[in-house]
């Protein structure tokens, strides 16, 4: 079994999720196996704005612990993940960042923002 | 989580071969950046799938909305907006996405549209074009090119309709082979492994990361 730690930038409880990596996938959006996938599946709300398809920023999450236990980010998602807002070394969009290794103890942090974009110069 | 809305279904128009633009109308107006997308909230069995759809119109269109859609086979999301009547209402969050185009490129800039792909390209070489000190191209991949008449029109803009295979062939002869400028920005729209195979193509051939924008779905 898999762990994996939610921690919230906005103060809400820390969660805590055990997962069997094989039975994946546990839902519908995102990458079977992802971070959003064992989330979403486990009641833990992730933003997913785009359904989990790789054309937002809104599942950006900043792993804390294991992210040599998941899967190497593709440029699509370095390209997305250019334009998150709060983007650090270790950011990965939830959709794509799938776990590994069964073992894996997996830690993250979920930013207190999301952006949509809205505001522009001619918003 | 992301704020809601509600539209209303106005009108439908077929484009023939399972394309279909999508009219909608949203009570107050929804203040989007060229190129975004609206993601809409499907109830289908008894769940509610999330669907992104990019908004085929402008921003200065106020209240209505175009969304410019494919029948999927077996595609739960697209028949269900299929099967919708005027009048149904839908809901959706956004505007969402990082596609954009706010104001003409200070680059020569090349917009390549793959079928409906055309859809967030359409808003973006309408404000292209207003205030363009550049060359603009688009080159609109499709065996069904829609809003031809109106792209044709548009000032400024060289539009060239190719067969969509010939896309890749076409880029590397114009934007690589041909010269050695790499000031060009593009702007990539489309379905499936063709847009990062293109992405890769003007990177691998010497533009600049940021140089090269896409969207693939």
């Amino acid at each position: 079994m898999a762990k994996v730690i939610v921690r919230f930038e906005n103060g809400d409880p820390e969660e805590v999720i055990e997962v069997d990596l094989k039975r994946a996938p546990f839902q519908h959006d995102g990458r079977p196996g992802s971070i959003l996938d064992v989330l979403l599946a486990n009641g833990v709300p992730l933003e997913h704005a785009c359904g989990g398809s790789c054309a937002c920023t809104t599942c950006h999450v900043v792993v804390k612990r294991g992210l040599d236990k998941l899967s190497e980010a593709e440029e699509s998602e370095e390209d997305l993940l250019d334009k998150a807002p709060g983007l650090t070394p270790t950011s990965r969009l939830g959709c794509q960042a799938v776990i590994e290794d069964d073992d894996a103890v997996i830690e993250v942090l979920v930013p207190r923002y999301t952006i949509n974009q809205i505001s522009g110069s001619h918003g | 989580m992301a704020e809601e809305r509600a539209a209303v279904l106005e009108a439908v128009r077929d484009h023939g071969g399972e394309t279909r633009s999508l009219f909608l109308r949203v009570p107050g107006g929804i203040a989007f950046r060229p190129g975004q997308f609206i993601s809409c909230l499907l109830p289908i069995g008894g769940e509610r799938l999330i669907r992104p759809y990019s908004i085929a119109s402008s921003p200065e269109d106020g209240e209505h909305l175009e969304l410019l859609i494919d029948r999927v086979p077996g595609g739960p999301g697209s028949n269900h907006l299929f099967d919708l009547s005027p009048g149904a209402r839908l809901d959706f969050t956004g505007p969402w996405g990082t596609f954009l185009l706010d104001r003409a490129p200070e680059a020569e800039a090349v917009f390549v549209a793959l079928g409906t792909g055309i859809a967030p390209i359409r808003p973006m070489l309408r404000r292209a074009v207003a205030g363009a000190t550049h060359p603009l191209t688009l080159l609109y991949a499709t065996a069904r090119p829609i809003y031809h008449d109106e792209l044709a029109a548009l000032p400024g803009l060289t539009l060239d309709v190719i067969a969509p295979a010939a896309a890749e062939d076409e880029m590397r002869r114009r934007w690589l082979e041909r010269d050695a400028v790499r000031s060009r920005h593009f702007f990539v729209c489309g379905v499936g492994e063709i847009v990062p195979r293109l992405r890769d193509l003007l990177r691998g051939g010497g533009y600049v990361r940021r140089a090269v924008q896409y969207e693939r779905w």
